[in-house]
């Protein structure tokens, strides 16, 4: 399973609203972010990690080419996908959320593939469920992975409060 | 199906890793090999005898008790990218908050140091500590001056912490308006209206058997509480933490409460737990800290002038003096949004193999602090067995109403639905008390922060705190504090100061609370 980060550059956000953006009162309730893929090859995209800061719905649409010929059409992949359940309140307003390919109603995020390239292929996951020796070898990463943290604390479960014998303090420190 | 097949991966690899360092782990593994000498225990079908052997013969309930504790307490992994902070409390303005309000708290315990000229921590000469392990069972005889000694803070500074909480991205404007809130907390969480508390608190329905109603002495015991107990001695002999934390939702017959609670907490007074106790003994006996002083004068101001609990006072001292040398609790800080005080070894500041946390368990004891573990006096007897239940029930619940976050059972979430209830319920009842300058939670405040010790008898607080278990919130906090309230509505709505609204609300000893 390798998955790899993919750069990309997102732009500011630009609000939706009719009217002159300088004269109008008020704020819009929906913004648009671009985001880019400067100079990448195809790849087949997984998962999309983010952290929210107050959105309440978000959609997804992504412009592909599917020939060298045709022009690039926008296609709606996630549309007002619920990110918090109560707008007003403070609920999933500041999670980090990831969505993944098989969120998307239209079954798979189109492949970005600015013009077809049949020996450049990344490792793909397999579709459909994932079986169960898959599950079990996802809870040895997992275990490798909490092992590993688990290593990195000093541990406090020694029971230990002082160092060599001494707890003699100076002040509380404010950092 | 792939999202939900790798939360549930992370949560068994989190909580196995947990449970593996723990003494059931080892004692699972002791008993797996003596098994063998079992005869039914045969080569061929190995695991699926030993299996079947730990059922039989109950590990297998110990096991599902842990793991049941552990879900209980512990959040559930949060996304991979989450950074630990996320998991103590995911928006950034209450972490900010209640960092600011930890530095207020560290540096009035610094100011108080320098000014009295007392150290932190010092260790105590050998003739001290041979003259406090005699009189270990009678710390309350003792009359230290504590006069110059003052409470870190009162519950009332910490509420004014709170009505200052301001969402950066919530535009509520300085003048009112219909968008400001009418009560004193500003912040828009989540809270539940009634319909939804109907639905969560089901067992708490009035076509449902209470015990502190239906056992009173006008209802005849056949009808209810009779087979209520005889249900409670059942789950006892099963020790099933889950059934258990499901039967108290109807309240604990006194006689079984005790048990109960360790089951539900899932403590068992093992040696090694009574050898921990009195290693934390030996620490306190070898080390004098400020926060003893702390201790002492908080003990000495509530709960020896209380007239429920002022024979437990020896009791106080021997759980909370070990409280404060107890690492094992650093591990709460994960899940609460607070974090533990850090000092350096005199001579190293700034050098972190000389950093330790202070007091040792990270936990500063505020105004009050000694009626979280009062009313537990009352069911235990044994001190390491006390130590282990109130340590437990400060891990799992009190550790949320004195410290700022945004989760349901937290402070603010209970100030909040405090507020949202008895606005929406009781709306002349509030407008008025707002006019007249008394705004109810000034005066609520107080008994949530203490969980109600100190404002209920102690029966009947006994009886609130089964629920608090039973439905593993303290939601019913702020339900309660709205009823009395609603309760006492007729004589609020005569008064016509803060002061007399408090006098009207003083005495809460004679509510029945169920």
């Amino acid at each position: 399973m390798s998955r790899i980060l993919v750069p990309c550059h997102v732009k500011g956000t630009v609000a939706l609203q009719v009217g002159d953006v300088r004269t109008s009162q008020g704020r819009p309730g929906v913004l648009v972010i671009d985001v880019t893929f400067p100079s990448v090859a195809p790849f087949e995209l997984q998962e999309i990690t983010f952290k929210n800061y107050y959105t309440a719905f978000l959609s997804i649409r992504v412009r592909q080419h599917t020939s060298a010929h045709t022009p690039a059409k926008w296609v709606t992949c996630l549309r007002d996908y619920c990110l918090m359940p109560d707008p007003h309140s403070e609920e999933g307003a500041q999670e980090y959320v990831s969505l993944f390919k098989h969120q998307s109603p239209s079954m798979t995020f189109p492949k970005w593939l600015s013009h077809p390239v049949p020996c450049e292929q990344p490792a793909l996951l397999c579709e459909g469920l994932p079986d169960p020796s898959r599950v079990s070898s996802e809870v040895q990463q997992m275990w490798a992975l909490t092992e590993m943290i688990r290593a990195s604390h000093t541990s406090t479960r020694i029971g230990r409060f002082d160092v060599d014998g001494c707890y003699d303090l100076n002040l509380l420190s404010y950092t | 199906m792939l999202q939900e097949e790798s939360d549930l991966s992370l949560i068994i690899a989190q909580i196995v890793q947990k449970l593996k360092g723990s003494n059931l782990y080892s004692q699972l593994e002791r008993q797996a090999w003596a098994s063998l000498q079992r005869p039914e225990i045969k080569l061929e079908s190995l695991k699926e005898d030993i299996k079947e052997f730990f059922k039989i013969s109950g590990w297998e309930k110990k096991l599902q008790n842990a793991v049941y504790s552990e879900l209980s307490v512990f959040p559930l992994p949060s996304h991979p990218a989450a950074p630990p902070e996320h998991l103590k409390e995911p928006l950034v303005y209450m972490r900010k908050a209640q960092g600011s309000w930890e530095k207020r708290i560290l540096k009035s315990l610094n100011s108080m140091c320098t000014e009295l000229s007392i150290p932190l921590a010092r260790k105590r000469p050998v003739g001290e500590q041979k003259e406090l392990l005699n009189k270990w069972n009678e710390m309350g005889t003792d009359e230290p001056d504590l006069s110059l000694f003052r409470p870190v803070y009162a519950p009332k500074d910490f509420l004014e912490v709170l009505i200052n909480l301001r969402n950066p991205n919530y535009e509520n404007g300085d003048s009112l308006s219909f968008r400001t809130h009418l009560g004193l907390i500003q912040v828009p969480l989540k809270v539940k209206d009634i319909p939804e508390l109907k639905e969560c608190f089901v067992e708490l329905g009035l076509n449902i058997g209470q015990l502190g109603i239906d056992d009173s002495t006008q209802v005849p015991p056949e009808l209810f509480e009779n087979e209520h107990v005889r249900i409670g001695q059942k789950v006892l002999a099963e020790q099933d933490s889950a059934a258990a934390q499901q039967y108290i939702r109807q309240g604990s017959p006194t006689a079984l409460r005790a048990e109960l609670w360790a089951l539900i907490l899932n403590i068992s007074s093992q040696p090694e737990d009574v050898l921990y106790y009195e290693q934390l003994k030996t620490n306190v006996i070898q080390h004098d800290l400020l926060v003893d002083s702390l201790i002492y004068k908080d003990v000495k101001l509530t709960a020896s002038n209380d007239d429920y609990y002022f024979v437990f006072e020896d009791y106080l001292y021997q759980v909370l003096l070990c409280f404060s040398r107890d690492t094992s609790v650093l591990s709460h800080f994960a899940y609460n949004s607070a974090s533990p005080p850090k000092s350096y070894i005199r001579g190293k500041l700034g050098l972190e193999e000389y950093a330790v946390f202070y007091p040792p368990n990270g936990v500063i004891p505020f105004h009050g602090f000694s009626m979280y573990v009062a009313p537990l006096c009352f069911l235990y007897h044994e001190p390491s067995k006390l130590y282990q239940i109130f340590r437990e029930m400060y891990v799992r619940f009190f550790f949320r109403l004195h410290s700022i976050s945004s989760h349901p059972s937290g402070i603010v979430s209970l100030c909040l639905l405090f507020e949202t209830l008895l606005q929406t319920y009781l709306p002349q009842l509030f407008y008025h008390l707002r006019e007249i300058g008394a705004q109810p939670l000034r005066i609520s405040f107080k008994w949530m922060v203490r969980a109600f010790s100190g404002y209920l008898a102690t029966d009947q607080l006994l009886l609130l705190w089964d629920r608090i278990l039973g439905y593993n919130s303290l939601e019913i906090l702020a339900v309660l504090a709205a009823a009395v309230f609603a309760f006492r509505a007729v004589n609020l709505m005569e008064v016509t100061s803060l002061a007399a609204a408090e006098a009207v609300l003083a005495d809460l000893s004679t509510l029945k609370k169920t």
